[in-house]
């Protein structure tokens, strides 16, 4: 294809679309799997406990410190799959694009997407591509459901959860959140902080057969504190997190602190929250240790009896309630 | 068999746990009315038989001679059957079906006891924990009404022979004291510190005045939850309290020994003041220092006032009358939390901060703080409702149809519940940000229903919709009536005062939500409660980083500053970037945001390690400010687009930072200026509306040099002026404030 941008025609089924397809999509994710000329596909050699999974990504913008929007959809799916006990094995893969976009970031971001999917052993099995009229659309939004297949002999429920259960992080939270916000909003400064988009197999495989071992979630949209909300929601316990635990960067701070956000509440791309027997979690946290992704894991708090609510304990010996992200937080200091 | 008239009369308010019916008896038998006299539930109930003119005597006593924490109300006085009784006696105590409940609160240790607990002679002498139908806890032992023994936290304590005698005896002044106690069956003391533990009364008191003068800090059980407690005049011991808590700046209260001597010597104690300080809450007082080196420097740093307060509980007159000075009394908890009550937990979330406890074993059924009050234009006006004072039973002046629970607000929670023409105020909760708080604030819900037997059927909550208590309101099931903040600010001063027909409010507060979703905090009502309208306001600003303004002063300055179109070199790029695109930068029309950035201009305070350090340190530094006459920058008063009036507070800028003015000169006058903006807004308003009543109300006014140049200002231009007396004008007053409101919004329209 030689147009620099994307038109119209690219997604009006003529000869345009065949060529975006064929030199860019196909040519990145190109696999035995893929056949872009079936209306549906056979996937071979599925077998045992299937699970799929789907989610949209609309990331602005497309490309931030550490990561963009192709390899941070492979993650998104990887990981949802990973920490549900599952290797992720197919992906469908469906794309909108905004017409204008630039064919060399669009090649990038697939080029991006195939190699994350790659990395983690997955191969696009199906796909389909929209353009939309340029104001319409964030340049790219993509959409993938994952298929994958059980692996972890332990079962990976929330209703296993009782009090006395402790909590794991796998790593610093908020990166991706001010990352993110800071290019966003291009402030011209990101303080060499990159976005936390990463898979999370390796470190979700590491856990998978410890019994001990209740529940686990990677931590997006909402954060830390949204987990910790829904786990005590769904087991009606409290749970509680020592603030001098829970690791976060300093220049994450420094930007929370300065624009009053809460590290807690800020997204998170390629961590791994855990819930495990106390005895459980010191295994999960020496093999989390051991592993490049997991070097700042930590043990960050406990599972109480009490009510349904997110406690952090500071240091100080105070105890605060972390209330449900409703909207943009209101002050309340009167 | 006698003749005469017989009568049954019935009393109600406070009647139950303050020795009434042994005061009835007792007059029963001087006048020589024959009957009796019984409890039933929350009134009291007298068969009075003797002829006409006695029992016209008798029932005027009833009233005009009652014990001085009695507070009788007589409901019915009608004939009765003649049965010819041969003596008068009291009766026990009948269920009723009709309860007209009043809950005591906590009363201060009386005359009468106190010399028994200094007469070497006497059985309870130096007992901590003596009292008498006159005097001792309640609201913090009542488990249960009809107020008895077993529904106290002293029914673990079985009566001795000699404690019983007195309790069965009606000429004794502890006839039914439902708390007595004595050293052989009442409760305890205890010390522990890191080494030992030492059980008994005199050798527990003696540890803990030994660990006090060696400078050490003490957690000492109370009335109403534990006190962190050292010598307030050991510069280290104060400064290690504040290191540990941790607690840099915020005032820390101090108990004087009972004489007065040294207070006197502190502080500037007026007839009025010395009053207040003595009545029966016996409240924390905050008062000028006289001679600051009679205390610690530590204990109100930048401060002109220190919060005093005298000993209220026998264990209280011990201790410092054995320590010989004043000692520091703050409340024991984690900061922003209701005081500790429990041994065990104290034991365990103290432990950080104190070197040893002072434990009894008499359990605190629910947490009752200090009650703090300002003297202000010439009145005490309540900062806190506490113990002594709470709960605060209150009258409407028009019934509610259904029962309601007021939750108030987030900061400095008080809750309200309220039915037919009752209201019922309870003591200062904390912060909802702990969960202790909200864990409070759901049993203090729960016991305030179960206490006077009535079922909330609908919640009022403020229209924030992130205040603490909101998820319990989603649990509890109860249809709910949202208010604005400031409309419950307004309304609740306005029950004070039922004779103004058309007002104009001041609420002047930190932020609450406002009915353009900005942050309001420095608006001007006229009106009346159900149909406020909101006609003046100051000019808005943006605040970047929303609720970490309230905490940081600097960042109203640079607010201020950013708005006005002025770049303010001590605020980071980053946040000016922010700013520009409005992320976390509500706007707000807050007064107390405003005092805060003059405090930061001026260099007084920009970080605050408390809510309302900024403010408290510029009303301090203008105070000091003596008799100069600074310029006052005029702020013009224009009509926005909206057409409410709204005060320009830019001129103010140059002038906070100005370094040829003297920092004292610069906060009177940015005293003054507000004084004036407001003054100006009223005089717009009465031209508008004929309205000649003002009401000042919201935190922003516990500021003593504001709220007098105000008063001067409005007085002077022909306005009558309203301030609160009963009802804190700080938050605490909002739940209170939400059933005046809810009444009034009740109401059919005409
Ligand atoms: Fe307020
Ligand atoms: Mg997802
Ligand atoms: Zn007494
Ligand atoms: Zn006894």
């Amino acid at each position: 294809m030689n147009e620099e941008r994307i038109l119209l025609a690219h997604g009006n089924g003529g000869r345009f679309m065949r060529e975006l397809i064929g030199e860019l999509f196909a040519r990145h994710l190109g696999n035995p799997a893929l056949d872009t000329d079936a209306d549906a596909v056979h996937l071979p050699d599925l077998a045992g406990d299937i699970l799929v999974t789907t989610d949209g990504f609309t990331v602005q913008p497309i490309e931030f410190p550490g990561g963009n929007l192709g390899s941070l959809a492979v993650h998104g799916v990887v990981n949802d799959l990973a920490v549900a006990g599952a290797q992720a094995r197919y992906f469908t893969l469906s794309a909108i694009i905004e017409e204008g976009l630039e064919v060399a970031l669009l090649d990038r971001l697939i080029a991006s997407f195939a190699a994350a999917a790659r990395e983690n052993g997955v191969a696009v099995a199906a796909g389909d591509t929209k353009v939309v009229r340029h104001g319409e659309g964030g340049g790219l939004y993509l959409s993938v459901a994952g298929i994958g297949v059980r692996e972890a002999t332990t079962d990976l429920s929330m209703k296993r959860i009782a009090p006395g259960d402790v909590v794991l992080v796998s790593g610093p939270v908020g990166d991706h959140g001010v990352s993110v916000m800071l290019a966003r909003e291009q402030f011209g400064l990101s303080g060499g902080l990159l976005s936390d988009s990463a898979s999370v197999l390796p470190l979700a495989r590491a856990a998978w057969d410890l019994p001990g071992l209740k529940f686990m979630r990677d931590p997006t949209r909402g954060g830390l504190a949204t987990v910790c909300h829904e786990i005590a929601h769904a087991t009606g316990c409290a749970v509680v997190l020592d603030q001098g635990a829970v690791p976060v960067r300093g220049e994450v701070v420094a930007v929370c602190e300065m624009l009053g956000y809460d590290p807690y509440f800020l997204a998170c791309e390629g961590r791994v929250v855990a819930v495990a027997t106390p005895a459980a979690a010191a295994e999960v946290l020496a093999r989390w240790r051991a592993l490049p992704a997991g070097a700042e894991a930590a043990v960050i708090g406990r599972i109480d009896a009490g009510a349904a609510r997110l406690i952090l304990e500071t240091e100080l010996g105070g105890r605060r309630v972390l209330e449900e992200l409703e909207d943009d937080p209101l002050p309340r200091i009167c | 068999m006698p003749d005469g008239q017989a009568r049954r009369i019935r009393l109600s308010g406070h009647v139950q746990g303050v020795g009434y019916r042994p005061f009835v008896y007792r007059l029963a038998r001087e006048l020589g009315v024959r009957g009796w006299v019984r409890n039933v539930v929350g009134a009291v109930e007298i068969h009075a038989e003797a002829d006409a003119a006695t029992l016209a005597e008798f029932t005027r006593a009833l009233v005009e001679r009652a014990p001085a924490i009695a507070r009788p109300q007589p409901v019915a006085d009608r004939a009765a059957d003649f049965a010819g009784h041969a003596a008068f006696a009291i009766l026990a105590s009948a269920a009723d079906s009709e309860p007209d409940i009043h809950v005591p609160p906590d009363y201060f240790t009386c005359d009468d006891c106190l010399r028994e607990l200094r007469d070497p002679a006497d059985r309870r002498h130096g007992y901590p924990f003596i009292n008498c139908t006159q005097c001792g806890p309640r609201y913090t032992l009542i488990t249960a009404l009809p107020y008895d023994r077993p529904n106290t936290s002293m029914a673990g304590f079985p009566l001795c022979p000699d404690c019983r005698a007195e309790y069965e005896d009606p000429a004794s002044r502890r006839f039914h004291a439902e708390p007595v106690a004595c050293p052989v069956c009442g409760p305890h003391l205890s010390y522990v510190d890191a080494e030992r533990r030492i059980e008994g009364d005199d050798d527990a008191l003696a540890a803990t005045v030994a660990a006090l003068r060696a400078g050490r800090i003490v957690a000492v059980k109370g009335v109403g939850g534990y006190h962190l407690m050292c010598d307030a005049a050991s510069d280290a011991a104060v400064a290690e309290l504040r290191r540990r808590k941790p607690r840099p700046a915020k005032p820390l209260a101090v108990m004087f020994p009972a004489d007065q001597a040294l207070l006197r010597a502190s502080v500037r104690l007026d007839p009025e003041a010395a009053a207040l300080l003595a009545s029966p809450a016996r409240p924390i007082v905050l008062l000028e220092l006289a001679d600051a080196a009679r205390l610690s420097r530590h204990v109100a740093p930048g401060l002109a006032e220190v919060g005093c307060l005298l000993p209220y509980s026998p264990l209280h007159h011990l201790l410092l009358e054995r320590f010989g000075g004043a000692l520091v009394a703050t409340s024991g908890n984690i900061s922003g939390e209701p005081v500790l009550t429990d041994n065990a937990e104290a034991q365990a979330r103290l432990a950080p901060i104190a070197d040893a406890f002072l434990h009894h074993d008499r359990p605190i059924v629910r947490p009752a703080d200090d009650p703090v009050f300002r003297p202000i234009a010439g009145r005490p006006r309540p900062l806190r409702l506490g113990r002594g004072v709470a709960p605060l039973e209150l009258e409407l002046a028009e019934p509610l149809a259904q029962p309601v629970l007021a939750l108030g607000s987030h900061m400095k929670n008080a809750i309200c519940l309220a039915w037919g023409r009752r209201a019922v105020l309870s003591p200062h909760i904390g912060e909802l940000t702990a969960p202790r708080s909200l864990e409070t604030l759901a049993k203090v819900a729960e016991d305030l229903q179960r206490l006077y037997r009535v079922q909330a059927e609908r919640i009022l909550l403020d229209r924030h919709p992130g205040y603490g208590y909101r998820h319990w309101v989603r649990g509890s099931g109860l249809p709910t009536s949202e208010i604005w903040h400031h409309r419950a600010h307004a309304s609740a001063l306005a029950w004070e005062h039922p004779e103004v027909a058309e007002w104009i409010v001041f609420a002047w507060d930190g932020v609450g939500l406002g009915e353009d979703a900005n942050l309001w905090g420095g608006e001007a009502f006229v009106g009346a409660p159900g149909r406020w309208q909101r006609r003046a306001g100051l000019r808005p600003f943006r605040l970047p980083g929303g609720d970490k303004a309230g905490r940081e002063p600097w960042r109203s300055a640079a607010a201020l500053l950013w708005e006005a179109g002025q770049a303010a070199e001590f605020a980071p790029e980053l946040l000016h970037q922010a700013w520009l695109r409005g992320l976390n930068s509500p706007a707000s029309s807050a007064a107390g945001r405003l005092f805060d950035a003059a405090a930061a201009l001026i260099g007084v305070c920009s970080q605050a390690s408390f809510e309302g350090e900024g403010p408290m340190k510029l009303e301090a530094l203008a105070a000091a400010a003596g008799a100069a006459l600074p310029a006052t920058p005029g702020l013009p008063l224009a009509r926005d687009a909206a057409g409410v009036w709204r005060t320009d507070w830019s001129p103010l800028l140059a002038m906070l930072a100005d370094v040829a003015l003297a920092p004292a000169t610069r906060a009177l006058a940015f005293h003054r200026a507000m004084a004036d903006a407001l003054v100006a807004q009223a005089i717009r308003l009465r031209e508008e509306t004929g309205a000649g009543d003002v009401g000042l109300t919201g935190g922003v006014f516990q500021n003593r040099l504001l709220t007098e140049l105000a008063v001067a200002g409005l007085a002077g231009t022909g306005f009558r002026v309203r301030l609160a007396e009963r009802i804190p004008v700080n938050d605490a007053g909002v739940s209170f404030g939400q059933v005046i409101e809810h009444i009034a919004l009740c109401r059919p329209t005409t």
